[in-house]
């Protein structure tokens, strides 16, 4: 029986007298969050992350580094004492948290309390800092979706709103081209041009002449969750304490290969305090695939919750539920694993040579194209004359291009909580981006029907792809089934790294022929992804990347072939890119080299073989996502116009190959340095959404004071979907967005949605919230013009049909719904007069033909179009050591048109941050044991505030034919580029062609040496 | 979530002096925390007690004693920063607590965690080393002064007994005309665990030669070392691009380099090559620079 070691501490915490009795062992982070300040987040546990900030004595402060007892006699502040609760509008909290909301600075919201604090720390030191000072300050804080980009201007507007100075609305900027304005004019008058970065610059949006300007939708709105997230309100999965919780923990394999030939649980069982422990013995075998996808998932089944083998080091072994975590934790290691030892394969291409340890052995998983050789997946797609093309190939190029395994390190781990309700339902409150194929998914695994299952989606702080999967809800439950208790589990960051999913790693052998007059006539591609441990996403990432590894320049003969292997390493997933990243690493560096080796423009040459508007995507057909495809053309494409833009506003011919003449640069410390400059750009496309697969649905429901209720499947992880589907439907019911309440998501509220991937929710859910806004608006229209006695032209309800207005047919009557306004909160008719939503919604529940204003519509399309990109980079490389830097990254996009210009352009920064990672540094270091040599954020490094470049985002606009209101997606598209362009870059300084990612200083080194 | 153990808050450095001694080998200190309890969570240590040296307002002075810069070894990586002293008379260490970790970090941090933690990549290190610094090593009753040279052993092993506690870290005000300068490699420019670190200090004489001179390296050896090769070959000589050159590959030489998860050896070996290079190359600048204003 552990003593009662606990203590009293006293301290003064947001500004208040307070005491709090805490164990020694308990660091301040623990002993906060169970005092219910749950603004201060678990991330990491070892500082690296910085999202269990807090001021003691006005210092930013680790509190997950120091004991609580420590802070007695100290002032200790969190976000919870910035502002009163509830905070309901931006004027009720803090200067720093309204620009944080303002500004697009919160996207998933983990980090924000911790970056608040920081930034309030250093403006109260300094309360007119420069960028360099606030970008150091807030270097120790890691913040994986935003690039920091407006995180920044965030705090730059709050010191200009301390130091009483006023600012404008925070919105983007809008232009049309052509129209009065210039190009080039229009570009230096944004500062575009010479980088001038004393101005903090909101993303350029231009429009062609011909798209019309709406209302909501198009708008600079702030997140309709932002509020609670700068307030630090309880909004994750962990933020809340069920009565009676236990405490879920996982034991994993330390061997990369192993049998289980018995497991000893007895005195982990026997201790106090420990309710349950669960082994392969104790849960029935049933197989399946992790990856959440649509039904029927890919095969092959390949895995089991708890199994009597071990894959890889992190592998599941066992789980324990127990009154507190620490008790938990100690139950694990009281249990006794007796392994057997196999020979492992770590090396994609060892796994599938001869005679490899086979890492599948068991005999129930069926769908593995060859088991002995760890080969998950042969895929051969080919389109195309082979022989003619070939023939008229002039010239052929051959390469081959490396990506490695990058992990997600979203910011709030996955986390999971399972209850038995009142009524004896499972509920799953858990941190995923698929609510509905959770359900799905857990129902077999658990012996339940699905009805007897709940899954609601609170606030996510990231995911990136790692949550949708399920990695503990299957665990979770069986605790709380074998328990009766509630039961919460939360990922360590070092089991993130371990023991939850990362970026296929690839081997890509490009062969392309090319006529002397730049076209490419042929295009094959090989390619052998690593799945890790389990084949999950295994098929379609892979897929995908041959998919979009043929279709940017969509040759007359595209020919793809793929091996997917399994080796003895954490499982690899779904991550923003999806194959499709890896691939543009690939074949955008090789269209760069072969116009390097032919002396051709590189832009030329690209401009050339792009895939053009109405073209037919070649492979689209052969590979779809684990299945057939379908045709897909061409209908809006702003490839031309993104590369017009980016090459004027990087001046990119008076740059090219001349930057790296003074190639000895006198850097501002005084040290002679061999600096080489250069610029490079790379093009991508990428989809919106699953063509015919993907559906989404969503109802939206008037209230008595005419807002409206909006529920929706869709699962906002942080992206700020919610925000965009509220301005989709208030565009189309007349009302401004904080008069639509979004709920996203819960199996039993909101209606079907396949989940936040694949980069659909724009594309897809969008459709359907505009469709389901169409019928709605419908609905009060009819009410409306019953309520004045206004008779309408046609019997039918156009948009009750199929949720598209249509021109109806009559002649009675004048007036027909189309010619009901919806605007401004009220229904005006073309006479003049009025209603407001108020009196239609009074009316229609209490008074007259008393009925609830609803509507449901649902989604799906057989096109996935394209959204387009140019990046453009200006890097600096330290050629002794090898050493890049990264100093303008400037995108510029097609995502037809923009709902919201500042959250899109946040999806930008993003995911530009991410690839600069996945370029120059990201990568998971294994020893020849399995182990992972990096399992912290510090060594494995993330992107901080301080080395980001300056980062713009313009957004040429097109429109659509099938997308709400010309939409397409942005999400996955940034990522694909940065490699690429980077490696461009890199050779237009020094003449080396980097094959293999990440571009790491000594990797650089060795190639600059090798030319040597 | 930590592993359990005792947590002792002594509120004086004599108190915690005692519970050292009381609770010895089984006890360890604790500062900053910063590499210790990531080490506890790791399970990479596991002392039954620690004794709370963070705050102890003996150990958290910087000021000018005679001839020396003395600071208490609770100083914040963070204060080494603000330090005018330290600016005045220890550029060099400050130049490294300026690239070290980062805001957040640098608050807790302490200088004799860096020290006591006796990691190959200890930043303040190589800057102490070309400082001559010296370390004062108390215990309940006794003290002396070590050299920091003397005081490392190997990987994370120190002379510092399981009773004793660095309290004070102390050099000798360098000679006017003097140069020193510091510069790691990382994998990324924040907050990264350094590839190599180089200290160098160099000071001039009446003629313009070089009458002292010091190299350290950090990160290619077990412990961060100096090079005594190369500051004889500095000693006595105008800084000319031969001498850099023969400095720079003792400097090498001395770099047994050990590969690992940042870099493999011979990647460390041509870092140490350039950066040595380009601080004496620096330092040669600086040097005309003296000699012209003279
Ligand atoms: C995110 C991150 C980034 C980092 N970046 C850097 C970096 O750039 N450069 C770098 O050098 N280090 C870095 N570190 C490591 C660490 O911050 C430093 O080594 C720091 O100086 C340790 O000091 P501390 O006060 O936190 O020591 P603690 O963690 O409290 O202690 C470290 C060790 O020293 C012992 N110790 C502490 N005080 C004394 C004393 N007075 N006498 C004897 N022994 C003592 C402890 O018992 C323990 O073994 C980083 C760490 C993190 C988490």
């Amino acid at each position: 029986m552990p003593r009662d070691q606990t203590r009293t501490i006293r301290l003064i915490l947001n500004g208040q007298k307070r005491t709090l009795r805490v164990d020694p062992a308990d660091t301040l982070l623990e002993a906060l969050r169970a005092a219910s300040y749950t603004s201060v987040k678990y991330g990491c546990g070892t500082g690296d992350c910085g999202a269990c900030t807090v001021l003691i004595d006005g210092e930013p402060t680790h509190s997950c580094q120091i004991r609580a007892v420590e802070v007695d006699g100290h002032e200790v502040f969190t976000v919870e004492g910035l502002a009163p609760f509830p905070a309901r509008r931006l004027d009720d909290l803090h200067p720093i948290q309204s620009a944080f909301a303002e500004t697009g600075a919160i996207q998933c919201g983990y980090c924000t309390p911790a970056q608040i604090l920081t930034a309030k720390a250093l403006l109260h030191r300094n309360p007119d800092p420069t960028r360099d000072e606030i970008r150091s300050a807030l270097s120790g804080v890691l913040c994986r979706c935003t690039g920091y980009v407006k995180i920044i201007q965030a705090v730059e507007r709050a010191a200009a709103l301390l130091r009483d100075e006023g600012v404008c609305p925070f919105r983007h900027a809008a232009a049309t081209l052509p129209g009065d304005q210039s190009l080039a004019d229009l570009l230096a008058e944004r500062n575009l041009i010479a980088g001038d970065w004393r101005e903090p610059r909101t993303p350029l949006v231009i429009s062609p002449p011909a798209m019309a300007r709406l209302v909501v939708v198009g708008e600079s709105e702030s997140k309709v969750d932002g509020i609670k997230l700068a307030a630090g309100t309880p909004a994750f999965t962990d933020d809340v304490r069920m009565e009676g919780m236990l405490y879920g923990a996982l034991l994993t394999s330390p061997h990369a290969h192993a049998r289980i030939r018995s497991i000893d649980a007895r005195e982990a069982a026997a201790l106090e305090g420990v309710h349950a422990v669960l082994t392969h013995e104790d849960i029935p075998r049933v197989k399946y695939a992790s990856g959440g996808q649509s039904f029927p998932q890919p095969p092959p089944y390949d895995q089991v919750c708890l199994d009597d083998k071990v894959r890889h080091v992190g592998d599941r072994v066992a789980v324990v539920a127990a009154a507190s975590p620490r008790l938990a934790r100690r139950a694990l290691r009281l249990i006794e694993v007796d392994y057997e030892v196999l020979p492992h394969v770590l090396d994609a291409e060892e796994a599938r040579g001869s005679d490899p340890p086979v890492i599948h052995d068991e005999q129930d998983t069926e769908g593995i194209y060859d088991a002995s050789r760890n080969t998950v997946h042969r895929i051969e797609a080919a389109e195309g004359d082979r022989q003619e093309q070939w023939r008229r190939a002039d010239h052929i190029f051959e390469r081959e291009y490396r990506t490695s395994q990058q992990q997600h390190a979203h910011i709030e781990p996955h986390a999971c909580i399972t209850y038995w309700d009142e009524d004896g339902r499972l509920v799953v409150r858990t941190s995923t981006q698929v609510p509905f194929h959770i359900r799905r998914m857990l129902a077999p695994l658990l012996g339940l029907s699905e009805k007897e299952i709940r899954v609601i989606k609170p606030r996510i702080g990231g995911g990136f792809g790692n949550k949708q999967e399920m990695i503990l809800e299957d665990l979770c439950a069986h605790l709380t089934i074998a328990t009766g208790r509630p039961v919460r589990m939360m990922y360590t960051r070092h089991e993130e790294f371990t023991s939850s999913r990362s970026r296929h790693p690839t081997v890509q052998r490009y062969r392309v022929g090319v006529t002397n007059d730049m076209e490419v006539v042929a295009t094959e591609l090989d390619l052998l992804g690593d799945t890790g441990a389990y084949g999950t996403h295994g098929l379609t990432v892979n897929m995908v990347a041959g998919q979009k590894g043929l279709t940017l320049y969509n040759s007359p003969y595209s020919a793809f072939r793929c091996d997917v292997v399994y080796t003895n390493k954490p499982t690899a997933g779904a991550f923003r890119g999806y194959g499709a990243m890896q691939t543009h690493f690939g074949i955008e560096t090789l269209m760069s080299e072969i116009a390097s080796e032919m002396g051709w423009d590189v832009v030329e040459f690209k401009r050339r073989n792009w895939i053009k508007d109405g073209e037919l995507l070649v492979m689209a057909t052969a590979l779809g996502e684990g299945r057939e495809g379908f045709e897909q053309r061409i209908r809006s494409n702003g490839l031309a116009e993104c590369v017009r833009v980016g090459l004027e506003a990087t001046q990119w011919y008076e740059k090219r190959r001349k930057l790296n003449h003074a190639s000895a640069v006198n850097a501002t410390d005084g040290c002679i340095e061999p600096l080489r400059r250069g610029i490079g750009m790379s093009l991508m496309a990428h989809g919106s959404g699953i063509a015919g697969l993907d559906m989404a649905a969503a109802t939206i429901r008037m209230n008595d004071d005419g807002s409206f209720v909006l529920l929706v499947g869709a699962a906002d992880l942080g992206t700020g979907s919610d925000t965009i589907l509220a301005q989709i439907a208030a565009e189309e019911l007349g009302v401004a967005v904080d008069d639509i309440l979004v709920h996203s998501s819960d199996t039993d509220f909101t209606p079907f949605d396949k989940g936040a991937y694949a980069s659909s929710t724009t594309y897809v859910s969008g459709n359907a919230v505009r469709k389901a806004a169409i019928k709605a608006a419908a609905r009060i229209r009819k009410h409306g013009a019953a309520m004045l006695g206004v008779e309408l032209r046609g019997s039918r309800d156009a948009g009750e049909r199929d949720g598209t207005r249509q021109e109806e047919v009559g002649d009675v009557p004048t007036t027909g719904l189309e010619d009901i306004e919806l605007h401004g909160g009220s229904v005006r008719f073309p006479d003049g007069r009025r209603v407001t939503l108020e009196q239609i919604a009074l009316s229609s529940l209490h008074q007259q033909n008393q009925h609830q204003i609803v509507a449901s519509a649902s989604h799906l399309s057989y096109d996935s179009p394209p959204p387009f990109g140019a990046q453009f980079v200006e890097v600096a490389v330290d050629t002794e050591t090898g050493q890049v830097t990264v100093e303008r990254v400037l995108m510029t996009v097609d995502a037809g048109r923009v709902i919201n210009p500042i959250t899109a352009s946040g999806q930008v920064e993003g995911g530009i941050a991410q690839g600069l990672g996945f370029a120059l540094c990201e990568e998971m270091v294994y020893d020849v044991d399995g182990r992972l040599l990096n399992p912290r954020l510090g060594p494995y490094h993330v992107y901080k505030a301080d080395e980001m470049p300056d980062i713009d985002v313009i957004f040429v606009q097109t429109d659509e034919p099938t997308g709400p209101y010309g939409a397409k997606s942005v999400a996955e598209l940034p990522i694909d580029g940065v490699a690429p362009a980077i490696a461009d870059a890199i050779h237009d300084a020094t003449g080396i062609w980097l094959r293999e990612v990440p571009f790491t200083p000594e990797r650089v080194w060795r190639a600059l040496r090798a030319r040597t | 979530m930590l592993p359990s153990f005792e947590l002792l808050m002594p509120e004086t450095l004599p108190e915690a002096l005692e519970m050292l001694a009381g609770y010895a080998p089984d006890a360890m200190p604790l500062a900053g925390g910063t590499n210790l309890v990531p080490d506890l969570r790791g399970g990479k240590r596991r002392p039954g007690v620690l004794v709370n040296v963070h705050g102890l307002d003996a150990l958290q002075y910087i000021g000018r004693q005679d001839r020396y810069v003395v600071m208490g070894a609770g100083v914040s990586l963070a204060d080494v920063l603000e330090s005018e002293l330290i600016g005045a008379h220890g550029r060099v260490l400050q130049e490294a607590a300026r690239v070290f970790a980062n805001p957040l970090i640098r608050n807790r941090a302490t200088v004799g965690g860096n020290l006591g933690n006796a990691s190959p990549a200890a930043d303040t290190v190589p800057p102490l080393l070309v400082l001559d610094a010296e370390l004062k090593l108390a215990s309940a009753g006794e003290s002396r002064w070590v050299g920091l040279e003397d005081f490392f052993v190997d990987v994370c092993d120190t002379i510092c007994r399981h009773v004793e506690l660095i309290t004070a870290v102390r050099w000798l005000v360098p000679p006017p005309r003097t140069f020193s300068r510091f510069r790691k490699l990382t994998l990324r420019k924040s907050t990264a665990i350094s590839v190599v670190s180089v200290a160098v200090r160099v000071t001039l004489g009446e003629s313009g030669r070089c009458v002292d001179a010091a190299v350290a390296l950090g990160a290619v050896a077990p412990t961060p070392i100096r090079v005594h090769e190369a500051e004889e070959v500095l000693r006595g000589e105008a800084l000319t691009p031969e001498v850099i050159d023969r400095a720079t590959r003792f400097a090498c030489t001395a770099a047994s380099c050990i590969g690992d998860v940042r870099s493999s050896a011979a990647y460390r070996e041509r870092v140490t090559d350039v950066l040595t290079r380009r601080l004496l190359a620096e330092a040669q600048e600086w040097s005309e620079e003296q000699w012209e204003r003279s």
